[in-house]
């Protein structure tokens, strides 16, 4: 599956979430490969989800994808607790 | 001869010295074939559009430095670093991105053998400052490995240096110092139940260990000693019960979190206006004969597409650097505290943010009037205004609330406005045939400020 992790210029924060969602996802077994970018060329971009500060995910819409807001992006525990169902959820649907 | 003479050739193309540094960071991080492929070659391809973008921005804004000069015969310039430092690329590459990878090394030694265990982790700083470095030091006329030597030194010292400055700042935002822990309640984070419980279980550490053991995370950007300073002194003015997070921010300023957008509207206005006050004799020349306005519309958004272009390149290369560094300063510095991008303590109080930016160019836009006085006129740079001037709001208010976030933001905008312009005239980048471009990072203007009196000390 593939996450699209977003903020403000696509340079900083975004990709330490990256790095973080992806040892999450390889701590519970998940394949994920992903992309860090900014607000502005997220929009339309192909992926299963979506993972950005709660701030910036406001300001996301997507029909297909799933949109994770992190309150606080530092704080691995919410990330897990938040990204690990959704990752979940997507491998069942593909029955992987 | 033949082969030296093109693995010397090799090394001075900055795109595959920063190639060479992913393929070996990807495979001591034990990678696949196909991944360090992958990414060897996205990392050089990212860094050609990224000088791709310099270029861009450069020819966007040549006319528009005339056209300003024409029309207030002034000198203006916009203060961003990524694409300053992209310009110079052609010249300095290799001994920026030597400084570069050098400076990270030095960063894991300091952190490694010393008790400040910061790893400066924000990419596209590491690489603006570097930039700075190679082009201060070559105009000090100190090139090649010297240069390098130097630039490293300095930038590995200031990794560690600067985040260890600001940590009691970033502790008062978080909430994890002991003075700070009784008002938590109060403070702004019930806005935000995450950091409550983040917050509350470090403050109790705090109360038996040592502080320093707590810090999950440091400032790692370079206006950090600047937003520091004037979130404290925001805070003086300021009463922290007053949280910022209280207050209503309408809804339709949600634009504002979209770069591209912000910007396209302040280089519009700017363009517009300026030709505005051009002699239509002038303008003519300028625009080749087609319409002023239209011609000035087309190269508002060029600039901001260049800048598009340009972060699109460094977005490349990063995505690759930056687990290679973060992996090894991981396997060499047990403990190590990342030091991260400023938008990290946005989620601390979010509408401090834009209340810190809006006061914050308000205050570079006050010192605008004033400048026939001053050596350049700082227009507003709307990445630097946004990404500090958002962070100024969080820090003042932090320390005393909304006032403290308004007051200090104000008195950041002013500030940092005053200090690109009086150093200005310390670094001049004619050389490199850019105009209308500057530095805009506090941090390391102050180091490159300091660089060139010590130099002027010694005569060079």
């Amino acid at each position: 599956m593939k996450v699209i992790t977003v903020c403000g210029m696509g340079l900083g924060t975004s990709l330490m979430l990256l790095m973080e969602v992806q040892s999450i996802a390889a701590k519970h077994g998940f394949d994920v490969s992903g992309e860090a970018t900014d607000l502005g060329s997220a929009l339309g971009r192909k992926c299963d989800f979506f993972v950005a500060s709660s701030e910036i995910a406001s300001q996301l819409a997507s029909k297909n994808a799933l949109i994770v807001g992190i309150k606080n992006i530092i704080d691995k525990n919410e990330i897990e607790n938040k990204i690990v169902p959704v990752m979940q959820a997507i491998a069942d649907k593909r029955g992987e | 001869m033949l082969l030296l003479n093109g693995i010397v050739q090799f090394l001075s193309e900055p795109a595959f010295i920063l190639g060479l540094v992913a393929l070996v960071g990807l495979m001591v991080l034990r990678k696949s074939v196909s991944e360090v492929v992958t990414g060897t070659l996205k990392t050089v391809l990212g860094f050609l559009i990224f000088t791709a973008g310099a270029g861009i921005i450069v020819n966007a804004l040549i006319p528009f430095s005339t056209m300003f000069t024409a029309a207030f015969h002034l000198t203006g310039i916009v203060a961003e670093d990524n694409s300053l430092v992209a310009a110079v690329q052609i010249s300095l590459g290799t001994v920026t991105a030597s400084i570069m990878v050098c400076s990270f090394l030095i960063n894991v030694f300091l952190a490694r053998v010393t008790r400040y265990k910061y790893i400066f982790l924000t990419g596209h700083m590491m690489f603006s400052f570097a930039g700075t470095m190679a082009i201060v030091l070559d105009l000090m006329k100190i090139s090649g490995w010297k240069a390098i030597l130097i630039g490293s030194v300095i930038e590995g010292v200031s990794m560690v240096l600067f985040p260890a400055l600001s940590q009691s700042s970033v502790r008062k935002v978080m909430n994890t110092d002991e003075a700070n822990a009784d008002t938590v309640a109060v403070g702004f984070v019930p806005n935000t139940d995450t950091v409550a419980f983040g917050s509350v279980a470090k403050t109790d550490t705090v109360a038996f260990g040592s502080v320093a053991k707590t810090d999950t995370v440091a400032f790692g950007f370079w206006g950090s000693s600047w937003i520091s300073l004037w979130g404290w002194v925001g805070g003086k003015f300021g009463n922290k019960s007053q949280s910022t997070e209280d207050m209503k921010v309408p809804k339709s300023l949600g634009f504002l979190k979209d770069m591209a957008i912000l910007m396209s509207i302040v280089m519009l206005v700017l363009y517009v206006v300026t030709t505005f006050f051009v002699k239509a004799a002038d303008m003519a020349k300028i625009s080749g004969g087609q319409n002023p306005y239209l011609f000035s519309v087309i190269q508002a958004l060029t600039f901001t597409a260049g800048i598009l272009v340009l972060l699109q390149g460094v977005r490349m290369f990063l995505a690759e650097i930056v687990p290679a560094f973060k992996g090894i300063s991981e396997k060499i510095v047990p403990g190590a505290i990342p030091a991260l991008d400023v938008p990290v303590f946005y989620g601390y109080a979010p509408i401090a943010v834009t209340i810190g930016f809006l006061a914050t160019l308000f205050g570079s836009l006050l010192v605008i009037p004033f400048s026939r006085w001053l050596p350049v006129t700082v227009l507003p740079s709307v990445i630097g205004l946004f990404f500090m001037g958002g962070a100024v709001g969080v820090f003042g208010n932090a320390r005393g609330g909304r006032r403290g976030a308004i007051i200090g933001g104000i008195l950041f905008g002013i500030t940092w406005t005053l200090m690109i312009a009086f150093a200005y005239p310390l670094i001049n980048l004619s050389k490199y045939n850019i105009s209308g471009l500057w530095f805009a990072s506090p941090d390391a203007i102050i180091v490159a400020v300091v660089m060139r009196l010590v130099g002027k000390l010694f005569g060079v």
